[in-house]
């Protein structure tokens, strides 16, 4: 079984949003990087599949080459080889960044498309379904439990969704999108650390493939949003609490 | 702007959400001009009319058939697909739900379209329509352009008001005649039925977190929550540890909530929490650590010994 899995690196959850923002805009900003914490669990998932027979698990970033320690971390957790896709200095939107996505999957054949259910920077949640609708495959997002069919060609799995949990059986080839529920990823050993910089990755650059030239979204401007008043309001006790929540109208 | 908006019925409802997706296209049609309808999509959906209806809808499209009972991305895509080539909507528009994550990037990715999720405003700028959205755990606000034929937003609920009253629209039914796509199947929904109020829609929520450490303390939570008549929720930990369950969470990868008060118990206020309540109009915390992150966004706090201020809250309602 061939699984390829998406890695995203993002800026770490303590970087200030004036940092964030200066980023995006391409400005020098001092921004810690991290692989997206739910592509995490795609991998670690992948890695789970040995037992059910994956015997080729292969990451793919649409990334440049200063986050390629990223993804030698996450490589690092068990995988067997890395693809890189190199946007240069584009911007890349979703539709384009699913295009590229396609024509990866289009050579490589994987039996099953493993993603992080969103990225926790522009918190989108688009890709997955995307890429399923372009190849016309099964989907399944939001996973937190999934199970191989003994035969190998079908997964049973649950669905987080705002009332629950849907439960759906699909046929592989399909995207499965991971939610914070799957499991918990393993880190990578010292030794797994070292031999992972020797894995070769197979780079291409966006500008070569049969992609979109031009974005779909564009990005119009940034903002800090505005913040709440600031101005806090201590009560000593519950009693005096329940008293300001009575003043004020908030509880009967 | 000709505008579709596109609404999921579940057991013959609509859900409190779909009410804001119509505002925002009411708004864009006074903004640009131009009109919109409604699609329903499900099936054995009529009775859902009337939900919608009475907006100022142009037509009311019926997309019912048993293919669209589980709201299976595939299936909905293939629905909406056909709408769209009958009458080339400029904007789709669709309430944020895990439903409307699921299909509606399959949609823009089936029809080549520009999609944004989770919208809480539109502008008309010179170059167009923007779109605000919130990222990074909602610390930025972006303003985003679609510059395909067709657009695709989904609507933040809590950022938009109730619909204005509008004229009836006719309800037109398809004929759809989905095939069935046997490579996925659909096999069932398993919910905990609640009787406490919605968490999206909610006028009072309480929200439990880490610091609250015994099963005991966790039932005084909720017993305090039903004296205030109040939606339960969570954060992340509460939700992993198993207390409660996936649909509890509120935070930036659950649900948004925009009650009036908001009762956050034993929660520290991690970025990711907060992103789901930057829209309570007043936000109480009630944590034993004077220091927590939840008292940057806080109006009101009382810091102390949460297994003594529950009861004693209980006492005195």
């Amino acid at each position: 079984m061939k699984v390829l899995v998406t890695v995203k690196p993002v800026a770490d959850h303590n970087t200030p949003a004036s940092e964030w923002m200066a980023l995006q805009k391409k400005e020098r900003a001092n921004v810690n990087f991290i692989p997206n914490e739910f592509d995490l669990i795609a991998v670690e998932q992948a890695l789970r599949l040995r037992d059910s027979g994956a015997d080729d698990i292969c990451l793919v970033s649409v990334t440049t080459e200063e986050h390629l320690p990223h993804l030698r971390t996450a490589l690092a957790m068990g995988a067997d080889r890395g693809i890189v896709v190199d946007p240069g200095q584009r911007h890349l939107d979703w539709h384009q960044i699913a295009v590229a996505l396609k024509f990866v999957v289009e050579k490589e054949k994987p039996d099953i498309v493993l993603m992080g259910k969103q990225a926790t920077d522009d918190d989108a949640c688009q890709v997955a379904s995307m890429l399923a609708g372009m190849l016309d495959w099964p989907q399944a997002t939001f996973v937190s439990r999934m199970d191989v069919a003994p035969a190998g060609d079908q997964v049973t799995v649950e669905r987080e969704t705002d009332d629950g949990i849907d439960v759906l059986r699909v046929t592989l080839p399909a995207v499965i999108s991971c939610d914070l529920r799957l499991n918990e990823p393993r880190y990578p050993t010292l030794p797994n650390l070292m031999r992972s910089r020797k894995i070769p990755l197979e780079v291409y650059q966006y500008s070569q493939l049969p992609v979109p030239d031009e974005p779909n979204v564009e990005v119009d401007s940034y903002e800090l949003p505005l913040g709440r008043n600031g101005v806090i309001t201590y009560a000593a006790d519950a009693d005096e609490l329940v008293a300001i929540l009575k003043e004020r109208k908030l509880i009967d | 702007m000709k505008i579709l908006v596109a609404i999921d019925v579940h057991e013959t409802r609509t859900k409190p959400a779909a009410r804001a997706a119509i505002r925002f296209a009411q708004d864009v049609v006074q903004k640009t001009s131009g009109s919109f309808s409604i699609a329903l999509v499900g099936n054995r959906i009529n009775e859902a009319v009337a939900a919608v209806n009475g907006f100022g809808a142009e037509a009311i499209y019926l997309l019912d058939d048993p293919q669209l009972a589980g709201h299976l991305a595939q299936p909905t895509t293939t629905a909406l697909v056909h709408l769209q080539r009958q009458h080339n909507f400029n904007l789709l528009v669709a309430p944020d739900s895990t439903t409307a994550r699921d299909y509606l990037p399959r949609l823009a990715g089936v029809l080549s379209a520009g999609m944004c999720r989770g919208v809480c405003e539109a502008v008309t700028r010179p170059e167009g329509l923007c779109y605000k959205r919130n990222v990074f755990s909602g610390m930025v606000t972006r303003w985003e352009r679609i510059t395909s034929p067709l657009q695709i937003v989904s609507v933040e609920a809590t950022a938009v008001g109730e619909p204005r009253k509008g004229t009836d629209a006719e309800a037109i039914p398809l004929k759809l005649n989905l095939p069935s796509d046997a490579r996925t199947t659909f096999i069932e929904t398993r919910r905990a039925h609640s009787q406490r109020p919605d968490l999206a829609v909610a006028e009072c929520v309480v929200g439990a977190g880490r610091g609250i450490k015994s099963a005991e303390a966790m039932s005084k939570v909720e017993e305090l929550t039903d004296k205030l008549g109040a939606a339960l929720g969570a954060t992340r930990a509460v939700v992993d540890a198993g207390w409660m369950p996936n649909e509890y969470q509120i935070g930036q990868t659950g649900k948004s909530i925009a009650p009036k008060l908001y009762l956050a118990i034993g929660i520290s206020g991690a970025v990711q929490h907060v992103a789901g309540i930057r829209a309570a109009r007043t936000i109480v915390a009630v944590n034993k650590d004077a220091e927590a992150p939840l008292l940057r966004v806080a109006d009101i706090a009382v810091i102390g010994d949460l297994g003594k201020i529950v009861p004693r809250m209980l006492e005195l309602l």
